[in-house]
């Protein structure tokens, strides 16, 4: 097997005295789609957080050998910019001096008419392309994406895939992780976040799992 | 990219967010003014007494005047303060994404740092300028001084309380609260008590020092700039601290890089514009 891009190892995490995380174990090779579902509560967003490196285990660790784009769940942008001052921002995060792939990612999605406007003043829908274009423009090798499904519509939804579908075919990998995980068919590997560690889960042809159906 | 140009780019950002910010704008342009002629409409030419610290000497000065300068102490503190407060609290999300996405910190809290100092700079001059309407000091440089010593302080706390302070309302309520108390009384004029050495431990204790000294043709004490920049570096130092401590990143084992890949990921077009 391929070596993995991202590895988890016996990954815990306790808020207090309330466990979230009891050993997660997570490998993401490359050219893989990965889900993982789980209750609201079960820890999802903690677990994305302590991939993307922004919330420290209490045990574990986490190895990668790829870079990383993070796509939180709500589009976290700054209103009084523009679009392309978000570019420019995130390229000096980045520390790209070149930015014609995320020019082609801004009309793949379809909004290069918004470039020179305030973030602020789009609607919900671009806001989250931004959003998208933001966690792809460094062309990461792993992609992290928090509950797609709320946050994109569903125009972004089906273009997602096809994006990530080009990310899989260059050897790249997406992790995304819900509460609900339409298209199960699309995924290589799924797991189910239950009582703090992920449980494989066979992945069903054209049947959606949710968390209230069981598996 | 080199770390200054990152720097100059965050910086520049940090400056085009605060002169979007429509209602600051508005302040000045309005606020400033008018806080500053009606004071001074208010207070006759009457000579009023100030204790310069450096000396321990009063200065018999004209009421009227010394009302002017510390109305505009007044004005600009609520100003810089809640400009900072404002942009630190909208965008503490924000600055923990671009962090996460590899900006370094040092480059973020560096911009940080120059936003303040630049917006307390230009916002100090336009006040000096516009209490040149309603009189005119000899020492147009020291007033500056002052106004933009205390700009720096009260932008460093605008900055402490937008990483510190959850609620937006707190945090203005606090501003109002701490310039209210610290500009007014070290006024003679409104505070017959504003000589006494207690109120040496306010913040606007050492820029006003330094204008009224200056702005009456006393000179400067460098003692009292020093204290200024004291509390200016105190507030700052803890604002920053506090932000490095919430944008900092779980430092993950990172192996080599992977083997090289083609150039760019290929983008399918989407089939119909948004």
């Amino acid at each position: 097997m391929a070596e993995s891009l991202l590895r988890a190892e016996q990954i815990t995490r306790s808020f207090g005295r309330r466990g979230v995380l009891h050993g997660v174990d997570l490998a993401i090779a490359p050219g893989t789609l990965v889900g993982v579902v789980g209750e609201n509560g079960a820890g999802k967003s903690t677990l994305l957080r302590i991939l993307a490196g922004e919330l420290r285990p209490s045990r574990g660790t986490i190895t990668r050998t790829g870079s990383i784009g993070y796509c939180p769940q709500a589009a976290i942008l700054n209103d009084t910019l523009t679009v392309n001052q978000h570019l420019a921002y995130f390229a000096a995060a980045y520390g790209l001096t070149d930015l014609s792939y995320a020019e082609a990612l801004i009309s793949s999605l379809g909004y290069q008419k918004y470039r020179t406007t305030s973030v602020g003043v789009l609607s919900d829908g671009t806001k989250q392309k931004v959003n998208l274009t933001l966690s792809l423009m460094h062309q990461p090798d792993v992609l992290l994406l928090d509950e797609p499904y709320q946050g994109f519509d569903w125009e972004t939804y089906l273009h997602f895939w096809v994006l990530a579908e080009a990310l899989r075919a260059q050897g790249r990998a997406v992790l995304v992780i819900s509460h609900l995980i339409f298209d199960q068919q699309r995924f290589d590997t799924l797991f189910r976040l239950d009582g703090g560690k992920l449980v494989p889960l066979p992945i069903a042809r054209g049947v959606s799992v949710n968390t209230t159906e069981g598996v | 990219m080199s770390t200054w140009r990152r720097f100059v780019i965050a910086t520049r950002f940090a400056l085009i967010e605060q002169g979007r910010n429509r209602l600051a704008l508005g302040l000045l342009l309005v606020f400033v003014p008018i806080w500053d002629w009606l004071f001074g409409a208010l207070i006759p030419d009457t000579a009023v007494a100030f204790k310069l610290q450096s000396t321990g000497a009063f200065l018999q000065v004209n009421g009227h005047d010394l009302t002017v300068l510390t109305s505009g102490f007044n004005a600009i503190t609520l100003i810089v303060a809640f400009m900072i407060f404002a942009a630190t609290r909208r965008n503490a999300a924000f600055d923990r994404r671009l962090v996460l996405s590899g900006l370094p910190q040092p480059v973020a809290i560096a911009a940080k740092t120059t936003a303040v100092v630049v917006i307390a700079a230009v916002i100090s001059l336009y006040a000096t300028l516009v209490m040149e309407i309603f009189w005119q000091p000899q020492g147009f440089g020291a007033v500056w001084l002052g106004y933009l010593l205390d700009a720096l302080i009260y932008g460093a706390l605008g900055l402490l309380l937008g990483v510190l302070v959850a609620s937006e309302l707190a945090g203005f309520f606090l501003i109002i609260m701490v310039s209210l108390m610290d500009t007014f009384l070290q006024a003679p004029v409104e505070n017959p008590l504003a000589n006494n050495d207690f109120l040496a431990a306010f913040p606007s204790f050492g820029p006003m020092q330094v204008a009224v000294s200056g702005g009456f043709g006393h000179g400067v004490a460098g003692a009292s700039v020093l204290l200024a920049l004291a509390w200016f570096a105190g507030f700052a130092l803890l604002g920053l601290l506090i932000f490095w401590w919430k944008t900092r990143i779980w430092s993950i084992q990172s192996k080599p890089s992977l083997p090289s890949r083609p150039e760019h990921i290929a983008i399918p077009h989407a089939t119909q514009p948004s």
